[in-house]
């Protein structure tokens, strides 16, 4: 542990190559946080005091209860990497002339899906991440979402297989078995980079590779790790080869015949796979010479190896001999943070071809520039990711990352909200900068200013944001593009406080809770209803725990759980509908149509979206989706919240002053679409066509009074003229267990509406994984359920994957949909029973 | 019978004898609110009809006639315009429901600013059609009143300009919500719509410009009141000129006027 003043940091964070800004991400249970500890008690900056204590990053009390993370925390480590090393950084961005020392700011983020949008809110202010892969398990359903999101914000991933010690140990797994698994889960995560990256993009190539040194392998419980580059390096100087050749060597199809002394690229009768021979055999003998007690033959080996046993340590044996031997032979510290310094990317590198994906404005504007050339003497460009709560209750650190300029204590700045737009004043404050700050762990230290490339938090900021938002001092800048989260809010309950009295502070607590989280959303019902929404069951029962015991500090009854649902429509509208103005001189002729498959789910991955070129857009929707191309064309807009699934298209021709209309009609559009006729849910894949308007020659007579309500009116009427439906989430359920517990989940999986469509054995273990569908209203209690069904020996991971219609027609009493839309009414505090059409359609 | 009765523009006195008789022999009165004002509030209109008021604001008269049409058909119920009961455009729709109930209707004419414009001199024989300048909003520019008034202006037409008046009308904020917020009532003023129509001046830059700054203007307020002013001057110098408590109007007029026309425009030089 390496003690820095605040001074000595604050002069590493000009050397912008020198700095890596890294999230660590992985599955449930894989190990990031024990094995981010071993990290921090080789690196650690501060607190020098705290090393060794494990869990350094799981501040909260239930995070270390529960052994998961729940919330990401970060930490800055120094590195200095040796001279023989410093020659494998090749890019003259990514290191400073004359500079050994690393800054490393590390972000470890929770696994648990449910949490996920913690992982999101890291991604973006790092360049680079450590992908950490159980290597028994496997790369599971967490793993591939969290890598598929940080390869969509550009971060370079490098992977970690921890756990190895429990191959060994538990598995007994024969050196070639452990080699073909290191080797499929290699594939599987270059798979799914593939995927999701063009290598030919402005990333490069990205693939992981164990030959490059880009791949770990380890156990961060016993802290130990390598890279093939360690193993070379004690190979090198006796094989009279290059390391570089030699990491090649001791990966992939090559073996060596140890009597002839050739190498060869396939396998025979004499020769050995290099990969086992010279980095999996040493261990393999370490391990049974320690755990079966052979003394002699481990001071022989010990000596091999270059260990010597310090004097405390000499009457250890079995298991706690392995560790401190593996330990000191194989320091996991020194093997990651070399492979984090050589093979992620500083600032200076990615933020270059970062910017176009984190800058919504123009790209050839200062704030741009800045951003691009990661340069502290450009405007301040910051992005505040999240919220973190103070010791001073209800006060929050805002956290985030400097892409351009400098914060500076003190410093006047614009604080600008998502919702903020160029040129309006809507969500936008302009505000000193109480303090700036240094995060580390559960410890803050002030800091006089903060330069491009570097991650800080700020105070005072938290009372003009929500959640997140772009903080500047260029006038003209635009908001830096808001997150996109893998995970929905779909599971909701209702909160009161148990004396009504305490009303004002469950008001105040929600506030805060929906600024402590990134996605929680505390909605407050017209009905008078307070309404929380997360991602899952636990999500939501960590929220409400904090909301009790921390932001409301009060007593509080809560709802059963309910799930939200999405209006949609089956067909097109059977008439064309008509609505009137109050003053039935303005009117609108309007029709419902269902979009087709595939549509939604674009928008929702932003491959459709209210920012592209129109010209672009219809084209690809004529392609696509064989939608007339001079329709799609005249979009105007998306919703709900303007980037919703739902389209509104002008299908009129020669309406005069159309155009003065029109955001009224989208306001009323917008509207419609957060609430849909039914149950007032948002609307689904609806696409809303204008056919004719007849408007009242003066413009006083067609202002938004007139014409807001009445757009409403008539898409309430498009949609109970398509045959309305609904649509209910549905989790993505991946279950591991042993083979005798899977009858026991297709048992509870049918009862609750569930479906399997896949059932495979893990390689190289006795496990599978079944993979199914399940309607996120039926996953209530499941995870008990499968529990109490399969002996405890089933766990499952759920992720909201799509929306599907649930059968049945809303408007048939008796229904299912029937009954959600009349329990969704009555709870809402809407008038029971269906919508009436004749109050939303006129006659001509 | 439902009857429409016009009040004129000044003061209560200004009903027609005709319009009294019926409002004191009605078993309902109502004033409508929203598409202009008298001088005069309620209180005065009540005592001098010897008569109780309802007041009809835009959710009544548009939304909620209805019942109250409905029920005229048993009983004789008026409704009270500022002005011309059919001045105003949207009461046409009245009549056409009340037919559809089978209801008898009246109309009793007064007084309007369509007609009380020629004050300012200005023959009524040479208006154009009639615009609105409705208030602008950040978002919510309007401007196709202007091609009107080039319309107007290109065929030798005085274009009278109705100015936005917001008596209860709901925030933009609350049209999309269930619970309706309403504005501040505010009337716009000659000066304000002189500001508007610079602005889309100097926003239409082309050269054929025949309406400038230096265009002849006349703006009126408090038609039909005693305190009645009229003020003329170019476009420019109508930007700050302040005509007093509301209503306002503006007339543009026509590029070539009549001797007589222009005489009588001196005087409010």
């Amino acid at each position: 542990m390496v003690n820095f003043t605040v001074d000595e940091i604050r002069g590493m964070m000009d050397k912008k190559r020198n700095i890596r800004n890294m999230s660590v991400i992985a599955h449930v249970d894989h190990g990031k946080s024990t094995l981010t500890d071993s990290l921090v008690s080789k690196a650690g900056i501060i607190a020098g005091a705290r090393a060794g204590e494990t869990r350094f990053t799981d501040t909260r009390k239930d995070e270390q209860d529960r052994c998961i993370t729940i919330k990401s925390t970060a930490i800055s480590m120094f590195f200095e990497l040796e001279e023989k090393d410093l020659v494998f950084i090749s890019n003259p961005d990514q290191r400073e002339k004359n500079e050994k020392g690393f800054l490393i700011n590390l972000i470890d983020s929770p696994g648990h899906v449910d949490f996920s949008s913690e992982v999101t809110a890291a991604l973006r202010v790092t360049d680079g991440a450590l992908v950490v892969v159980d290597c028994v398990s496997g790369v599971c359903v967490q793993t591939e979402t969290v890598l598929r999101q940080a390869i969509a914000e550009r971060i370079k991933p490098i992977l970690f297989m921890n756990k190895m010690d429990r191959a060994l140990l538990e598995l007994q797994l024969e050196a070639e078995e452990l080699y073909q698994t290191f080797q499929r889960i290699v594939e599987n995560v270059n798979v799914i980079i593939a995927t999701y990256n063009d290598d030919g993009g402005p990333m490069g190539e990205v693939r992981v590779d164990p030959s490059k040194g880009s791949v770990g392998f380890g156990s961060g419980l016993h802290g130990w790790a390598f890279t093939l580059k360690q193993f070379s390096e004690m190979y090198a100087d006796k094989f009279k080869i290059d390391l570089v050749k030699l990491m090649n060597r001791l990966w992939g199809e090559n073996f060596f015949n140890a009597k002839t002394k050739k190498w060869a690229k396939q396998k025979d009768a004499d020769n050995k796979r290099s990969f086992c021979m010279y980095v999996l055999d040493p261990i393999y003998k370490v391990f049974d010479a320690i755990m079966n007690f052979r003394k002699e033959e481990i001071d022989g080996l010990l000596k091999k190896i270059g260990v010597t046993i310090k004097h405390e340590d000499s009457d250890k044996d079995g298991k706690a001999l392995l560790k401190v031997v593996m330990r000191s032979w194989l320091p996991a510290g020194e093997a990651l943070l070399q492979m984090i310094a050589i093979h992620l990317p500083s600032p200076v590198v990615a933020q270059k071809y970062r910017m176009e994906m984190l800058y919504e404005g123009p790209h050839d504007d200062e704030a741009a520039m800045g951003i691009k050339n990661c340069d502290p003497e450009a405007p301040l460009m910051m992005y505040v990711s999240k919220m973190v709560p103070t010791s001073d209750k209800g006060r929050f650190y805002a956290f985030g990352r400097v892409f351009s300029g400098k914060v500076v204590t003190g410093q006047k700045a614009r604080i600008m909200g998502p919702n903020f737009q160029p040129g309006k004043k809507e969500d936008l404050y302009e505000k000193t900068i109480q303090r700036t700050i240094l995060m580390m762990g559960r410890y803050v230290e002030a800091i006089e200013d903060v330069p491009s490339g570097n991650i800080c938090g700020l105070v005072g900021v938290d009372q003009f944001l929500v959640k997140t938002g772009t903080i500047t001092t260029f006038k003209n800048a635009h908001n830096m593009k808001v997150m996109k989260f893998s995970v929905s809010p779909v599971v909701r309950v209702a909160v009161e406080p148990k004396n009504p009295a305490d009303l004002p502070k469950l008001v105040e607590g929600l506030k805060r809770l929906a600024k402590s989280d990134p996605m929680v959303q505390c909605i407050n019902e017209e009905s008078g209803e307070h309404i929380v929404a997360g991602a899952g069951e636990l999500h939501l029962e960590i929220c409400l725990k904090d909301l009790e015991e921390d932001h409301a500090c009060i007593p509080i009854k809560k709802s059963d759980p309910v799930v939200s649902y999405r209006e949609t429509v089956n067909e097109e509208s059977n008439q064309m509908c008509l609505s009137k103005s109050p003053n039935k001189h303005n009117r609108l002729f309007m029709k419902a149509t269902p979009m087709p498959e595939g549509l939604p789910e674009d928008i929702d991955e932003g491959k459709v979206n209210p920012r592209d070129d129109f010209k672009t857009r219809a084209r690809y929707l004529g392609e696509k989706y064989e939608y007339d191309v001079t329709e799609a064309r005249k979009i105007w807009c998306f919703g709900p919240e303007s980037t919703g699934p739902n389209i509104l298209v002008d299908c009129s021709k020669g309406v005069q002053y159309l155009n003065e209309i029109k955001d009224s009609v989208v306001a009323g559009f917008q509207w419609a679409a957060k609430e849909g006729v039914m149950a007032e849910e948002n609307l689904r894949g609806v696409r809303f066509n204008i056919y004719d308007v007849t408007l009242h020659t003066d413009a006083i007579h067609r202002g938004g009074g007139q014409i807001i309500p009445t757009t409403r009116r008539c898409l309430y009427a498009c949609l109970l003229t398509a045959s309305p439906r609904l649509m209910e989430p549905v989790y993505l359920c991946e279950i591991q267990c042993p083979e005798v517990a899977v009858g026991g989940i297709y048992g509870v999986l049918n009862r609750r509406r569930g479906h399997v469509f896949e059932e495979s054995q893990v390689a190289g273990t006795p496990m599978f994984v079944v993979k199914a569908y399940l309607p996120v209203n039926e996953s209530f209690g499941f995870t008990a359920d499968l529990r109490s069904n399969t002996g405890g020996q089933a766990f499952p991971q759920c992720v909201f994957d799509h929306w599907q219609i649930l059968p049945g027609d809303p408007s048939e009493p008796g229904s299912k949909p029937y009954a959600v839309v009349q329990e969704t009414r009555k709870r809402k505090g809407l008038k029971e029973g269906l919508p009436d059409l004749t109050q939303y359609l006129d006659k001509l | 019978m439902f009857f429409l009765i016009g009040l004129g523009l000044g003061d209560a006195k200004d009903v027609t004898v005709k319009g009294l008789e019926i409002i004191r022999k009605c078993d309902k009165v109502f004033l409508e609110a929203y598409t202009s004002i008298l001088t005069v509030g309620k209180e005065v209109l009540e005592e001098f009809y010897q008569r109780p008021l309802i007041v009809a604001d835009r959710d009544l008269c548009e939304s909620n006639i209805d019942e109250i049409l409905k029920e005229a058909k048993n009983q004789d119920i008026a409704l009270l315009v500022v002005g011309d009961p059919l001045g105003a455009t949207t009461h046409t729709d009245m009549l056409i429901r009340a037919k559809d109930f089978g209801v008898e209707t009246m109309i009793v004419h007064n007084a309007s600013i369509m007609n009380a414009v020629s004050c300012c001199g200005l023959q009524l024989y040479n208006f154009g059609e009639t615009v609105s300048i409705p208030f602008w909003s950040d978002t919510w520019k309007p401007d196709s009143f202007f091609e009107k008034i080039i319309g107007n202006y290109s065929r030798n037409l005085h274009t009278l300009c109705l100015l936005d008046i917001k008596v209860k009308e709901p925030t933009e904020e609350s049209l999309t919500k269930k619970v309706r917020q309403y504005m501040d009532p505010k009337f716009m003023s000659v000066k304000e719509a002189a500001r508007q129509l610079v602005e889309i001046i100097a926003n239409k830059n082309n050269d054929k410009q025949d309406l400038t700054t230096d265009t002849l203007v006349v703006g009126l307020s408090r038609v039909g009141a005693i305190d009645q002013k009229i003020v003329a001057g170019s476009l420019e110098y109508m930007q700050n000129c302040d005509l007093g408590p509301p209503l306002h109007s503006l007339v543009i007029p026509a590029p070539n006027l009549h001797p007589l026309e222009l005489e009588y425009l001196a005087q409010f030089r």
